[in-house]
Parts: C-alpha cells; sequence; structure tokens
C-alpha cells in the first residue's frame, strides 16, 4: 500500500538524542550554510571526495540510520536523475570534437557532458543531504529560535525577521503533515476502488494527480485553523516574545564548528 | 467455523500491525488481534483514541502493509501473492472518519457513479444505483445530483460518501466513526437508516466508534480494544454489565448505562446491560415498587 512517508523524510524530525542533536541550534545551521557555501565553490571531484568522510561522521555521529535516510529520499534521486539525463544530453558548450561519444541530432552524450553533470549531482546531492540532516536532527522550536536569534539583528533595518522565519518554518513542516495526508486520501480512494498500490509509474503518478483538489483544499483549511488559532492567543511577532529556554552554545559545538570550516577549506583548497 | 462448515466471512488470526516499520518512526499499533466475524453479523469495534480500530478496519480491505497468514475474507488470505485486492475492495465498503478523504468526484452524481463504473457496470444500471443510493440517504437524487460536493455541509458530504459506498452493494459495510460531526437529529436518522439497510441487504454491518452511544442500538456483538489489543468480545449485553471497566478504558457509555451506573449508588446491584431509556425506566419503576 502507498506509504509515502517512507519515501519522503523532508522536513521529518528523528529524536535519537545524539552530539548533534544537543547541538546548539544556531551552529547547526552556521555549518549548514558553510555546507550551502561549499556546494558552490568546489568544482572538482576531489574536493568533494575529502568532504565524503566528513559526512559520513555526520551520518554516523547523528545515529539517524542511513537506510532510512536513503529510502526517503528515493523520489528525490528519481527526480535528480531526470535532471542529470537532460544535462548530459543537451550539453554542447565547447565540446572538441573527440570526446563525443554518441550523438544524435541535438542529442549527445560527451565527457564534458558527464563531467559537468557529475560535479552537479554532487553539489545536489551535498546541498539535500546538509539540509535534511539539519532538519532530521532539529526540531522545529529549536530551529525557530536558532532562525530568529541568527536574523534577529536585521530587525533594526525594519526586516520582519520573526514573521519571515516563522513562514519558512510553517512551510517545512507542512511538507510532512501533506504527506500523510496525502497517504490517507490514497488509503480512502483505494478502498473505493482506485488502486493506488498497482500499475506502472506513469498509471501512478496519474492517479496522485487526483489528490490535488482535496490536498489543496485540506491544506487552506489548515493554513486558516491555524491563523484563527494563532490570533485566537494574541500572536505577534516574536519581537515581544520572551523565551523560556535561552539557548547557549557549548565549547563543543564551537569546535565542532570550527572542525567543520577547516575540514571545508581543505576541500576546497585542494 | 460456523456449523454448516461455512468459513467466517472475515477473520484476523494474530493480527500485528507497525507503521512504518523498520525505520526510527515504526510505531506498534495493534499486537495479536484475533476475531472472526461470521456473514450477517452486527458488530462493534470499540476503543478509545489510539486503540487500533482504524488499522483492524483498514486491514479489511487490505490497505496496508500486510503480513501473510493474519487477514481472511470468505477463508482466503488476502496478503497471500496474486490474491486479488480489487475485488476485495468491491466487497468490503468502507465509509471513513473524515468523509472529504474519500470523495473522489467534485459534482454528487459523479462521486457516487464512480464505484459502480468502476465495477463494470452499465451506464444505465450506475444510474439506478446512483439514484437508489441518493434517495436512501435522504439526498434526493434529482436535487443533488449536480450540486458539488464541497459545498455542501459536514452532515451531507458524509451521507454522499456513504451513498458512494451503498451503491457499492458491498455484503459487507463498515463505518468508521459514523456519528462523529453530525446533530442528534442527524445521528438518529443514521442509525435508524443503517438498521433498515442491515435488515433489507442482509449486510455484514461493522461499526467502529469511542462511544457506545449509538453503537449499542446498531450492533449485537462488541469487539473491545486498547492499546492495540483485544480486551473483550462478546454480546452487547454481555459487554455492558462490566460497564465499569469500560469506563476505565475511556469508552464512552450509552446513556442508560451511565444512568444505571449512577442507580448502583442507591442500588448497589442496579444491572448495567441495559439498551434503552425505556429499560432504564422500567427497572427502576420495579426497584421503586419493591423498595
Amino acid at each position: 500500500m502507498l506509504e509515502l512517508q517512507r519515501n519522503v523524510i523532508f522536513g521529518q524530525f528523528v529524536e535519537t538524542g545524539s552530539f548533534i542533536h544537543r547541538m546548539d541550534a544556531r551552529v547547526k545551521i552556521a555549518v549548514t550554510s558553510v555546507f550551502i557555501v561549499a556546494s558552490f565553490l568546489i568544482d572538482d571531484f576531489l574536493g568533494f571526495a575529502v568532504l565524503l568522510p566528513l559526512l559520513v561522521v555526520i551520518g554516523v555521529v547523528s545515529r539517524i540510520p542511513i537506510g532510512y535516510v536513503l529510502r526517503g529520499s528515493r523520489i528525490f534521486i528519481a527526480f535528480l536523475a531526470l535532471i542529470l539525463a537532460f544535462q548530459v544530453l543537451f550539453y554542447s558548450r565547447d565540446v572538441p570534437e573527440s570526446s563525443y561519444l554518441w550523438r544524435w541530432g541535438l542529442l549527445s552524450v560527451s565527457t564534458e557532458g558527464l563531467y559537468s553533470a557529475g560535479i552537479l549531482a554532487l553539489r545536489v546531492i551535498l546541498l539535500y543531504y546538509v539540509t535534511t540532516m539539519l532538519m532530521l536532527t532539529t526540531s522545529l522550536v529549536d530551529l525557530t529560535n536558532g532562525l530568529e536569534l541568527i536574523f534577529g539583528p536585521l530587525q533594526r533595518l525594519r526586516i520582519p525577521v520573526n514573521e519571515l522565519v516563522l513562514v519558512f518554518v510553517i512551510a517545512i513542516k507542512f511538507v510532512p503533515i501533506f504527506i500523510e495526508e496525502m497517504e490517507r486520501l490514497a488509503r480512502a480512494q483505494t478502498a473505493r476502488g482506485v488502486p493506488f498500490d498497482e500499475g506502472g509509474a506513469i498509471t501512478r503518478a496519474r492517479r496522485l494527480g487526483r489528490l490535488l483538489i482535496p490536498i489543496f483544499i485540506s491544506g487552506f483549511a489548515r493554513a486558516d485553523t491555524l491563523t484563527i488559532a494563532m490570533n485566537t492567543r494574541s500572536y505577534r511577532g516574536g519581537r515581544y516574545r520572551t523565551k523560556l529556554r535561552q539557548m547557549s552554545a557549548s565549547p563543543s559545538d564551537w569546535l565542532a564548528l570550527i572542525l567543520v570550516i577547516a575540514w571545508i577549506s581543505v576541500a576546497w583548497l585542494v | 467455523m460456523r456449523p454448516d462448515g461455512t468459513p467466517p466471512i472475515l477473520e484476523l488470526k494474530g493480527f500485528d500491525y507497525t507503521y512504518l516499520e523498520g525505520t526510527p518512526r515504526a510505531s506498534e499499533a495493534v499486537r495479536d488481534i484475533s476475531f472472526r466475524i461470521d456473514s450477517g453479523e452486527r458488530v462493534g469495534i470499540v476503543g478509545a483514541t489510539q486503540s487500533g480500530k482504524s488499522t483492524v478496519v483498514d486491514s479489511f480491505a487490505h490497505l496496508l502493509r500486510l503480513t501473510p497468514g493474519q487477514v481472511f475474507y470468505k477463508g482466503e488470505d488476502v496478503a497471500a501473492t496474486g490474491y486479488d485486492k480489487g475485488r476485495l475492495r468491491r466487497e468490503i465498503g468502507i465509509v471513513f472518519q473524515q468523509p472529504d478523504s474519500q470523495i473522489i468526484e467534485d459534482v454528487v452524481g459523479a462521486d457516487v457513479a464512480f464505484g459502480p463504473t468502476a465495477a463494470g457496470l452499465s451506464a444505465g444500471e450506475t444510474r439506478g444505483r446512483v439514484e437508489e443510493s441518493l434517495n436512501t440517504l435522504g439526498l434526493p437524487y434529482a436535487d443533488f445530483r449536480l450540486r458539488y460536493i464541497h459545498a455542501l455541509s459536514g452532515g451531507q458530504r458524509r451521507r454522499v460518501a456513504i451513498a458512494g459506498v451503498l451503491a457499492m452493494h458491498t455484503p459487507v459495510l463498515v463505518l468508521d466513526e459514523p456519528m462523529a460531526g453530525l446533530d442528534p437529529r442527524g445521528r438518529k436518522e443514521l442509525l435508524e437508516l443503517l438498521i433498515k439497510l442491515q435488515k433489507d441487504r442482509e449486510l455484514t454491518l461493522i461499526v467502529c466508534s469511542a462511544s457506545l452511544n449509538d453503537a449499542s442500538l446498531l450492533c449485537d456483538r462488541f469487539i473491545v480494544l486498547d492499546r492495540g489489543t483485544v480486551v473483550m468480545d462478546g454480546p452487547v449485553r454481555e459487554i455492558l454489565r462490566q460497564a465499569d471497566r469500560l469506563a476505565e478504558l475511556d469508552i464512552t457509555l450509552p446513556e442508560p448505562v451511565v444512568g444505571a451506573r449512577e442507580m448502583q449508588r442507591l442500588f448497589p446491584d442496579f444491572p448495567t446491560d441495559l439498551l434503552t431509556e425505556d429499560e432504564l425506566e422500567s427497572e427502576l419503576l420495579t426497584r421503586l415498587g419493591t423498595a
């Protein structure tokens, strides 16, 4: 039966009580940002190879089973493969005649194309991996507080930081809710004779289309309820709020941050 | 097995189920559930939230990743390879707790027609089924056929959902919390309708609820679940006799039973297996007469 939650882990939080879970959210967000910058700076396979052990260490320390992450990334990987296929087939920038492996009209496979697609794949996978790890190891509350504290100073420039962070976090956290909702809908419709668990990929994808309207309707209803709930509790931006829990970064947090930056610098420079 | 040798229409044998099994978010829903339901029975599956009712219901129509050897329909293992799940789902009609989730089309008539059309009925037969189902549920065909479902009230949407399932003429009808969100009049009407339907079509009727209020009038037998296991299984009156235990399990008792439990303060041996207010009244009058 359709168990979408297995195949999409984006936006989920899995508590394992590991060192990474206990780290200060601000440090985790900083580390993630450094990785994101790195994913754009590093442009050869060697650089990514140097990063690999660090990513493995993060995965192991977080105690989140790698199988779970991989299974939960199936749809992402399939999508990425599709994009990469296009990247390879339509690659045509300064390719010397000798490096074409195959050619047919506009479509071609060249060593340059494969190389650029390979680098692109590693970039996207790195981006996806670090942001997924951030969400898997950081609770909604910590993520919100961390972002608010990091971008807090921008409030002096009259940028509504708290509101923006809130919108961002709600958007992310709605993903798992939508997925659960889709699962429920798919189950109910299967019971009525739309077999979501049978047929090929295209038939299945078409059936998913049927869920869009009910998903949108329930999405709007949910957003409406959330607004009412926030209004009845007199929510106004966090500028006026005080925090029950103060965040504090421990020396080991700082150490982790420095280590990651150093490692990434090495990967960039090699 | 009944005396005549026919297998039960539905049977669970040591049914275990864990959602997202093998992931860090795994959660066990039910453990070692076994019961059999014979054709034509009226069974209530009752329990508080998180007791596993919905998981049991979903298993009937094979809407989960079932392990072979646990769920049987008419004696056949529904999880066996090659089992025709489509046929199973055409024979087990489920009305889910949220009616919106099982509505497929935008317009009432089209939605009710969905099942019969998918089952391969001719346009004429389908039209007949739609008309009959809508009329049965008090949604006159001529008036409601072309209405937009999302513009209907909650109670009407639920009735459309039920009509969609009734139009399939399934031998088994399963309702998950059918009375939730209905006003007293709506509840009374639906109750009477279900009793009549069950009798006319000789349905196997299964009702899931956290409240025994309407279920006690609709069912002959209760299967009581608590945290994923069966804790009681028997005729309605026999179960109601253990009213204190039911209250402990966070199950809403029928009003006459609530009254009877109050009466136990005056008469410690006052029975709790009462289905109607009339029964409560006559029991009370007897007591008062003798006191």
